[in-house]
C-alpha cells in the first residue's frame, strides 16, 4: 500500500457535493469546528476526527439504523475476543489488571475499526488518510482498508508475496475480501462473540463449494472421508507465517512500540481447540500467536500469570488456499506424516502446559493407507 | 396571452434543461472547510506548517511482525 503524503491524507474531492446522499451534509455537522472562522487553526478547535468512533449514531446512525443498532458489537469495534482473551490469561489480582488495562489501551485498544475507517478513510492504526478525496466507498478497497491492517499474514498468503509460496486460488480467480467477508459479517449481527471463528455469519468454504459431498463430485470420496474429521485447511492450505513473543513497552520518547522475537513458516495441524457444532472437525490447522508470558513486562510483571489458561496455537484459517497441496498429493503425503502434526517437541518447553490440548499424540496421528481413491 | 407563453416556455426550460444541480445551492461550499480541504496548496501549506511542530508519532523501537 502506497503511504499518503499529509496532504493526500486529508484532501476532499469537490465532486462529494454530487453525492446524492452525503452531499447534502456539511462539514462541521459531523467533524465540528468551526466552518465560519477565516483563521484554519482556531477553526479546527473542538474538530472530531472520526465522528463515527466510538459512537456513529449521530454521524452515521439517522439514516443507517440498522448497521448502527449492531456497530458497538461488531468484532471490528469491539475488539471483544483480544479483551477476552488477555482476560482469560490475565492475573486475578486488581492492581496487576489495573496496569495491564492501560498497557491494553496503548498497544491493543488503537486497532479497532469504525464507519469511518473502512467507508471513507483507512484505518488509524495505518495513519489514516481518505481513500478517495472523501467520497464515500460502498465496498471498502482491500488494499487500503482490509489488508491495510490484516497485512503480515492474511495479505500476504492471499496474494502470494511469500517466497516460494503461491497465492490463493480465489486470488487468481480475482475474489476480493468481500466475496466471503460479507457486509453483514462486518457489521455485526448485535452479538457479541468471544472469537471471530464464533460468528454465525462468518464465510465457510461450503456456502460456495456446496457440490463437494455430492455425489457426482470430482473428490466426493475424500471428501466424505474427511468430513468432519479434518477442517478444509488441513488439505488445502500451504505453509503459513508463524509469529513468537510478542513484546510491547515505551521508548524513551513515550512512544509505544512492539517487538516480535521472531517469525517462521510452518504446516501444523493440531487437535481442534475450538470444537462446536460449526466446527467439528478433530483436526484443523494451528498458527502460533505472537503472545508470551512477559508481553506486558514493561508496564507490570505477571500480568499473564494464568497464561496457560489458552493454546499459544491458535486454530487458523489461513488465506493460502490451494487445490492441490503437498500434503493432498496422496493419501500417504498426510497420513503417518508425523511432521505435519504438532508435537510436543515442536512447542517451546515454556509452552506445553499451554499447548496440551492442542498437541496431537503419536496414537491420533492417522496411519498409513495402503488403499488409494482412483 | 402571447406574452405568458414565453414565460411558461422559459419556465419549463428552465425545470426541464438545465441539470438540476445548478439550482442545488451547498451552502458549505463557500465555508473555509471546503475551500481549503478542496485546495492541494492550501494542504500542502498547512500540512508543512503542523509538521514543523509535530514529533516524529512512530516508535523507531517497533520491529517484527504484528
Amino acid at each position: 500500500m502506497e503511504p499518503l503524503a499529509p496532504h493526500e491524507k486529508i484532501f476532499v474531492d469537490s465532486d462529494i457535493v454530487d453525492d446524492e446522499n452525503h452531499g447534502e451534509i456539511a462539514c462541521h455537522e459531523c467533524h465540528g469546528g468551526n466552518p465560519d472562522d477565516p483563521n484554519w487553526k482556531t477553526a479546527h478547535k473542538g474538530v472530531v476526527k472520526d465522528p463515527t468512533y466510538p459512537d456513529a449514531t449521530t454521524a452515521c446512525g439517522e439514516c443507517h439504523d440498522e448497521i448502527n443498532e449492531n456497530y458497538q458489537k461488531s468484532l471490528h469495534v469491539s475488539l471483544s475476543p483480544y479483551k477476552l482473551i488477555i482476560d482469560e490469561r490475565a492475573s486475578s489480582n486488581t492492581v496487576i489488571r489495573n496496569k495491564l488495562g492501560c498497557a491494553m489501551n496503548t498497544h491493543c485498544s488503537e486497532c479497532h475499526s469504525s464507519c469511518g475507517q473502512c467507508h471513507i478513510s483507512r484505518p488509524n492504526s495505518v495513519e489514516g488518510g481518505f481513500l478517495d478525496g472523501h467520497l464515500f466507498q460502498k465496498k471498502p478497497p482491500m488494499q487500503e482498508v482490509c489488508t491495510a491492517c490484516h497485512g503480515s499474514r492474511i495479505q500476504k498468503e492471499y496474494l502470494g508475496e511469500h517466497k516460494g509460496l503461491l497465492p490463493s486460488i480465489h486470488k487468481e480467480k480475482y475474489m476480493k475480501c468481500d466475496k466471503c467477508h460479507t457486509g453483514e459479517e462486518m457489521h455485526g449481527n448485535g452479538k457479541d462473540y468471544a472469537h471471530r471463528y464464533d460468528v454465525e455469519n462468518g464465510p465457510k468454504c461450503v456456502d460456495c463449494h456446496k457440490e463437494i459431498y455430492r455425489r457426482e463430485a470430482k473428490n466426493v470420496i475424500t471428501h466424505r472421508i474427511h468430513k468432519d474429521k479434518a477442517s478444509c485447511h488441513v488439505c488445502h492450505s500451504q505453509p503459513y507465517n508463524n509469529c513468537s513473543a510478542c513484546h510491547v513497552g515505551k521508548d524513551k520518547q513515550g512512544l509505544a512500540f512492539f517487538k516480535t522475537k521472531s517469525s517462521w513458516f510452518d504446516f501444523k495441524i493440531g487437535l481442534n481447540p475450538l470444537k462446536s457444532e460449526k466446527r467439528p472437525e478433530k483436526f484443523v490447522t494451528l498458527r502460533h500467536v505472537p503472545v508470551d508470558k512477559r508481553t506486558f513486562d514493561f508496564y507490570v510483571k505477571d500480568a499473564l500469570s494464568n497464561f496457560d489458561t489458552l493454546p499459544t496455537w491458535k486454530l487458523a484459517t489461513p488465506h493460502n488456499i490451494r487445490l492441490k497441496t503437498t500434503q493432498n498429493a496422496s493419501c500417504n503425503a498426510c497420513h503417518g506424516n508425523e511432521s505435519l502434526f504438532l508435537r510436543e517437541k515442536d512447542v517451546e518447553d515454556n509452552e506445553k502446559e499451554a499447548n496440551k490440548n492442542v498437541l496431537v499424540p503419536v496414537n491420533l496421528i492417522p496411519k498409513k493407507q495402503k488403499w488409494q481413491p482412483k | 396571452m402571447k406574452y405568458f407563453r414565453v414565460i411558461g416556455m422559459a419556465a419549463a426550460f428552465c425545470l426541464v434543461i438545465i441539470p438540476g444541480n445548478t439550482f442545488l445551492c451547498h451552502a458549505y461550499e463557500d465555508t473555509q472547510c471546503f475551500q481549503c480541504h478542496t485546495s492541494a496548496k492550501k494542504l500542502i501549506e498547512a500540512t508543512r506548517e503542523i509538521a514543523k511542530t509535530r514529533p516524529a508519532r512512530k516508535s523507531a523501537e517497533t520491529s517484527g511482525e504484528g
